[in-house]
Order: C-alpha cells, then structure tokens, then sequence
C-alpha cells in the first residue's frame, strides 16, 4: 500500500473544501490533497446549472457549475491536488487517512493537518417516515433527481410532485424546467412556504405550480414507477397523479467519517463540534462547511472553509496551537443550535467562523443577547425570529475577553 | 414441447430456491419457474431476518421439526455458500408479573422440547446485556443459537446453487393453467408451457392459486402483513442481541434486532389484510412501531430511520405448515410457511424431497456438486475493496458507488453479470446493498442507476 505526505488534507471538494484549499496556500501552507468521492469536484452546486450559487463568497450570482470553475481556477495546481473518485476509508490520529480509488488502489495519506467538509445530503422519504408504496422508481430526493439529469440517466415520467419549500425546492423547479419536466404541485408540512416570500410568490403566480401548504403526503401509489401521491390536508385527502415524488430540503450533515473518527458530534446538529476557528475534538482535524449544520447557503460554506482553511495554515506555520481549554456556548431553549459550540479564548486576531444560530419554533417577537460571564456584551434588535433563518450574533466581540462563560440568550419584546 | 422437466418447482421464494437446490443434488431434470422478474420478490423479502431455533414455533408441529431442522442444516451449509451467520442470542423479555409467569411456563416447555441451551435470567443479567433497554423488564429468557441471517442472499445463494448444478430458472413466468397428463403435467406459463412429471407448488402468497390449477382447495391463504423499521448504523451500538416480547397465542409481537448489514431492525406488527399484493407502509402501522420502540427502548427514537418495509407472510385458516403430497396427482404443496419461510427453508426441502422420492421420482444422488459462493454483505465483513491486492488487480473494486453501504463499481458489475442477474433496480439493491443505505440514493442512485441501465441494455442486444 502506497503512502501519501501533504501537510493538509481536505476531506471534500464541494464551496467549503475548495475555499478551504485556497485560503491554506494563502496562508503559507506548502501543498494541499484534496479528496472527493464523487467522479468529479463541485460537491452539489455542481448539478445545479441555475444560478444562485456564491454570492456571500464571491460577489457574483453564477450557476452551480460555475462557482465551481471559478473556485477550482483559484487554485495553484503546483500546490493543490485535488483527487477525485477517492473514498476516504478511515480517519485514524496522527492525522492519517485511509483511502482508496480505482486509480490508485489503496493508500495511505499522512497530514499535518485535515479539514473535513463532507457536506450534506437530503433525509430520503424513508426518515420522514412517509407511508405508501415502495416503487423502485420515482422516489427521489433533489440531489439524486439534479444527478440524474446532470448526468442524463433518464427519468420514466416527466411529472413531478416536489415536497418541502425550502430553497432548494425551487432549485429542483428550475432544474426540472430545464430538463423539460414539470412540477405538478409542491406540498409544504408548514403553513407557509420555506423559502422567501417573493420566490413562493413568483412560483404561484408565475410558474404556475400551486404550492400545497399544512399538507403532507398520506400515501404513493404505483407498484414498479411512482403514478401518484394521496396528499392530506385540513380540506381532506386527494390524489395527485404523478410520476415521482421528490424529497427536497431536510438536510442533515453527512458525518460518518467524522463519527468513525470518533470526533465529538453535537446531537443537535448531527455535525462535529468545533470552535470558532473550526478545530473539531480531535487533534490536527477542523471541520468547515454545511458538515457543521445544515444548512446555509453554498457562499457562506465557501467563508467558512476559507477562514477554516486560514485557521490551518496558521495552525501549521506554529502561529496558534491546538485547542486547550474553551468554553461551551450555552444556548437558551428557544435555540435549537449554534455553531460554533465553543469557544477559545487563547485564539489572536484570526477571522472566526461566521455565526449560525436558529431557534427550534419561529418567535414572534424577541431579542437575541450575549452574555459573557455577567456581562451583556451585545443585543440584537427586537425582531421575529424565523427557524430556516440564520440568526447573526458578532461571537467576534469575544475575542477581548479574559476566559469566561458564554450564552445566548432570548428575551421576549417587553423583557427590560 | 422442446424438453420435458423431471420436477417442476413453482415459486422461487427462499423455499421454492431451497427446493430446487435440494433436487439440483439428484440426477434429475429441474425448473424452477418463478412468477415475478425476480427470485424471494414475495414473502422472502420482508422479514426480521432472524434465524430462529425453531423454539418460538408450537411444538410437535411439522413447522416445528422442519424449523429446528431448518437451522440445524443452515448452520452446516450455509457458511460454505459464503452467507453469514451472526450468533447473537435472543432475550424474550416479560414486562410484568402475568408476562413473566407464562415466560417461566414458556421456558419450562422449550427446555423439556429439547431446546437445553434456554435460560431464564433475571433483570441484572437483562440489563448487563442490553444497558439502553427500557427501565421495568423483570425477567427474560436467553436463547443463544437465535442468529441473524441475510435475508437476501439466502435465497439468492440457494437459487445460484440449484443454478450452478443444473436446475434451470426461468423467471417472469407466471403460471396461467396447469395440465394433467399421463405422466405429469403440462404448465402454460408467461413464457411458454414446460412439462414436468412432478409439480412442487412452492407458491407462497400465491399458494392457494397455484394449487387450484390443479383443482385443488385444501387451503385459503390470509395474507398477514407485517412493518418494519430500519435504524441508522448509527444505532448499531444500542443492541447486540435479539429482543422479543412473551408472545400471545396469536401475535408474536414487536421485536428488536440488530442486521447483518450493521443496522437495528424494530418490527414486525401483524395485520390481516386481503390482497396478498397490497403491500404498503401505514401510518398506523409506522405509529406502532414508534409505540414499540417507546416501550422497548427510547433511546433508539434518536437515530434516523434508514428503511420503512413491509412483508405480507402467507399464513392460512389455520396456524400451521400446508405441505401435503397429493401421489396420484404427481403434485406437492409447500403452504401456509407463514413467517417462518427464511429459518425452515433448508429443512421444508429436505422434508419435500422425502416426499418425492416416496413413491413419486425415483433418482440417483449426483457424486459431485459445483460449489458456490455469494458476495459477503455483512457489515464489517470480506468485501473485495478491503483486499488491496485485489484492487490493484482489479481497478473496478476501488470505485466506490454507495458510500452509505460500501459498495464499489466492481461489485455491481459482478451482481449484474450473474447467471442470476437482477432484472429490477430493487433485485440490484437486494443482490449488493447499493442504495439500501441511510441516504437511499441521494449520493448513488443516479451512478448506479446508470450502470443498471447500461447492463440492461447490453443484455438486451
């Protein structure tokens, strides 16, 4: 079995991973494998031939596939390889990794350091517990349906009923259109669409495609192809005559790497616990990326990756050491996660990872605040807080304090 | 008529595939003739996937000698075929005083039926063995042959066995009529008639139909379904043994069991249902589950669902096995196997062959057999992209597809380049474990679907 040397290792070549090389050659470090499974980098923007994709990151609306080229051509190829169709096995101390591809066969890859971004994928209809048929055709989720198309495995039907209103659900609309299919209806659990108004909107009135909402899915039908759906609402049951049915949004971290490692999870995000720099529980290894929660937008994966990928070249060129002691961020009930979990006081001027905070139940009216010790350091403005909107905190505010404790915390409008 | 079969087996389910492998060892002519695209595409493929003792069927019953039988003979042979065997015992677990007065009945008549190896154990040893177990169980008794098998290669490998020694398999085949002639019978099937001197109607859910084109009616089946739950690997950890609650004289409840594939299983509930092909997961049915896994273990209740199933089992009128030798038909039926197809199968084929040889077939034991081997699916097990020798050999083995099950390219093309090939993307998943995994395609379906396709094709031209 041969052996690999890199000084970094990047586990992922969707936004996060890509950036994350970018800003480690920026920031000194000599050379920098990065590992995708898949048969060609991009992670999932790069079925998604709409535009949308970046723009936190780029300043640029470009298509999936674009964003792709754009961060693929940023990288100096003296010093970045990027290795794809190559599974990681195994990721052991050390860091070392075990990993395998039909070009190379089995191998082994020593790091100094590895930045795991393995992203995301959709819960199937199986984890929503939806009831039904099982067809083995035309029951999908957007990631499959995207490669599908993006790699012309034909779909038996044309006619899709699309589940959830998440944004991505109105990426899979204009997929759909693109490969000349049609979305009949989209059936939301909610009272209301997902997305943003305006797109829900847009959808209705434009597309045409009439938006299901406090509605879900009470059984399919079809015993070899998908022929319909039964949906459920307060106005009662009825068929929708259909040839897929596609799971869309519902995004969970794809972690098994980071689980076998042994890494410590957070059960409320199902992705590695890091600081604020994205130094996971296990020497050597940071994490960046829709791997830490699902899920923000593929820009703001890229400005994680690239301040995690910054935060490891200051890592390997001795600037900073590993993580020593750091304060948990206490999260009121109302919030369902932050990330980062933790926080190291002993970190110098070095750009933190944006914060992502969201509430488990939309709240009407509230303020968000942080507490350092006793001290109130920062209060948000009274505002409704949204669960699939990201709450911004300026955790940066902590970077002159002495150790201490952290919370947020969650007041209601007339809270003094 | 082009050929004439000594024996015509109806039905490749796990018990229609034992049975032709059990004629496949006789100098005998054998189809097997299956309805579906698909062998063990009925009943076979919805199951807990439990190798049973035999123990929790009533005993002195044919079901109980061919079950017992069924297990002892697995242990022997299946290992040689390459299909696993995971001893991990079984706890039936009493929850209260009325419960655990009839386990301790329950134990006194399974020790005294020969099963020696049973034990009650008290609530310490419960709770040492399953720590996440729900607080309240107060006694259990421990049974440590109860195995998990795979449920998909087991026929799969009885089918490649029959195969590889002479039976021929015909699928998409359903039998529309059946002939009585001089020396057997004529069936028309979907794909033409065949001519056979003896029928074996291993029909499953189908049973009671096969028979009546015969002019048969000694049964009715009442198709019972039964839904499953499958846990993430990620909750694996939480159970490594079987566990099941004291039955009642007609529901054996829900049961809790890890998978050779590395996942843990919760099912199955029991329901009479009409149409043998009405095979949809329920709401109420999913609600169950989700009460059973409360009651059992809550702890499992954080893990992601990975797969929702359902089996239909054709049970009949009555509680028992529907095997009878009709002589001067030349006919045999194999019915009623109702939920125990899996763990009697090698000794229901054992039984049937008697049965044949008393009076209906005469044939010589053939001398030599062509052995065969499945693929190993079992989680943690001898996969081809471990051995890094045969990667080099063979690059195919180093791409991997299905990430969630660990499935490469390789494996694929092998499943599909078998004389047994799947026809269906479903038979694909069964044959490899691609996309039966947590993300159910999201990363791989569209790859495999692909490679399934370009098979296809290829076979079509």
């Amino acid at each position: 079995m041969s052996a690999i040397e890199t000084d970094c290792a990047i586990v992922g070549a969707g936004p996060a991973g890509l950036a994350a090389a970018r800003a480690a050659i920026d920031g000194g470090v000599r050379s920098v494998l990065v590992i995708d499974r898949d048969d060609a980098p991009g992670g999932l923007p790069r079925f998604c031939r709409h535009p949308g994709f970046g723009w936190e990151y780029t300043r640029r609306l470009e298509t999936g596939p674009g964003l792709v080229r754009r961060l693929i051509g940023a990288l100096d190829p003296a010093r970045v390889q990027i290795r794809t169709g190559t599974t990681v096995q195994a990721l052991h101390a050390g860091p070392r990794l075990e990993i395998l591809s039909s070009g190379a066969g089995a191998a082994t890859v020593h790091a100094k350091a590895v930045i795991l971004a393995t992203g995301i994928r959709e819960r199937p209809r199986t984890a929503r517990l939806v009831p039904g048929r099982r067809p083995e055709r035309g029951i999908l989720t957007t990631g499959q349906l995207q490669q599908m198309i993006a790699r012309g495995v034909p779909l038996h039907g044309k006619r899709l009923v699309v589940v959830g209103t998440e944004h991505v659900a109105f990426s899979v609309l204009l997929t759909a259109r693109h490969a000349g299919l049609s979305v009949v209806a989209m059936v939301e659990a909610e009272d209301r669409p997902m997305s943003y108004a305006p797109v829900a909107t847009l959808v209705r009135c434009i597309a045409g495609v009439p938006i299901h909402a406090t509605t879900r899915i009470s059984d399919i039908h079809g015993e070899t192809c998908v022929s319909g759906v039964e949906i459920e609402s307060p106005e009662g049951r009825r068929v929708i005559p259909c040839d897929a049915v596609v799971f869309s949004g519902d995004f969970v971290p794809d972690s098994p790497l980071a689980r076998s490692a042994g890494l410590t999870l957070d059960p409320a995000t199902g992705g590695p616990q890091v600081d604020q720099i994205g130094r996971t529980s296990a020497p050597c290894v940071f994490a960046a990326g829709n791997l830490l929660r699902a899920v923000e937008s593929s820009g703001f994966a890229a400005i994680e990756g690239a301040r995690v990928g910054a935060a490891t070249a200051a890592f390997l060129g001795g600037r900073i050491g590993w993580r020593g002691q750091v304060s948990t961020i206490a999260i009121a009930p109302q919030f369902r996660y932050v990330v980062p979990q933790c926080w190291s006081f002993e970190v110098p001027g070095l750009a933190t990872l944006p914060t992502s905070l969201r509430v488990g139940a939309d709240l009407d009216s509230a303020r968000v605040g942080l507490r350092h010790d006793q001290a109130l350091l920062w209060r948000g403005p009274v505002r409704r807080l949204l669960r699939h909107r990201r709450i911004r905190v300026p955790l940066s505010s902590l970077s002159t304090r002495l150790p201490g404790s952290i919370s947020l915390v969650a007041t209601p409008r007339d809270h003094p | 008529m082009s050929e004439r079969y000594d024996v015509a087996v109806v039905g490749a389910g796990v018990v229609g595939c034992a049975v032709a492998r059990e004629f496949s060892r006789y100098r005998l002519r054998t189809i097997l003739i299956e309805a579906r695209s698909d062998l063990g595409d009925g009943a076979s493929k919805g199951n807990s996937a439990i190798l049973s003792t035999g123990s929790d069927t009533p005993f002195g019953t044919l079901e109980n000698r061919l079950v017992t039988r069924g297990h002892q003979r697995y242990r022997a042979e299946a290992p040689a075929m390459g299909l696993p065997i995971l001893s991990v015992g079984s706890l039936t677990v009493a929850w209260n005083e009325a419960q655990a007065a009839s386990l301790a009945e329950m134990h006194r008549a399974t020790v005294a039926a020969g099963y020696r190896s049973a034990e009650l154990v008290d609530r310490d040893a419960i709770y040492r063995r399953v720590p996440s177990l729900a607080p309240g169980a107060l006694a259990a008794m421990w049974e440590p042959e109860e195995a998990i098998v795979d449920p998909f290669s087991t026929p799969y490998a009885y089918a490649l066995d029959a195969v590889t020694n002479g039976v021929e398999f015909r699928s998409s085949s359903a039998v529309s009529s059946a002939l009585r002639e001089e020396a057997g019978w004529t069936l028309s099937t979907a794909t033409g008639a065949v001519a056979c001197g003896l029928v074996v109607n291993c029909g499953g859910l189908w049973g009671d139909k096969v028979d009546a084109l015969a002019g048969l009616a000694d049964f009715a089946i009442r198709p019972r379904r039964g839904e499953f739950m499958v846990f993430d690997k990620s909750a694996r950890p939480l159970l490594d043994v079987i566990l099941k609650p004291v039955p009642s004289p007609t529901y054996r409840g829900v049961l809790m069991a890890p998978t050779a594939f590395g996942n843990v299983l919760l099912g199955p509930t029991a329901e009479d249902i009409d149409d043998p092909d009405d095979w949809r997961v329920t709401r109420d049915g999913l609600a169950k589950l989700d009460a059973a896994a409360r009651a059992m273990m809550p702890a499992l209740l954080d893990h992601d669902v990975t797969a929702i199933y359902c089996g239909v089992r054709p049970a009949t009128e009555r509680p028992e096995y529907r095997i009878a030798a009709h002589r001067d038909r030349r006919w045999i039926t194999v019915g009623g196997i109702r939920s125990t197809g899996l763990s009697g199968a090698l000794g229901i084929a054992e039984h049937v062959a008697a049965l044949a040889f008393d009076g209906m077939l005469r044939a010589e034991r053939k001398a030599e057999l062509a052995p065969v081997r499945v693929p190993s699916l079992l989680e943690g097990g001898e996969r081809p992209w471990r051995d890094a020798a045969r990667v080099a050999r063979d690059p195919a083995y180093g791409e991997m597809v299905c990430h969630c099950e660990g499935v490469s390219m390789g494996e694929i093309r092998d499943a599909l380049a078998s004389p047994l090939a799947p026809r269906t993307l479903k038979a694909l998943k069964r044959r490899t474990r691609a996309m039966f995994g947590r993300c159910q395609g999201f990363f791989c379906g569209a790859r495999v679907q692909a490679a399934f396709e370009h098979a296809s094709r290829r076979a079509a031209e």
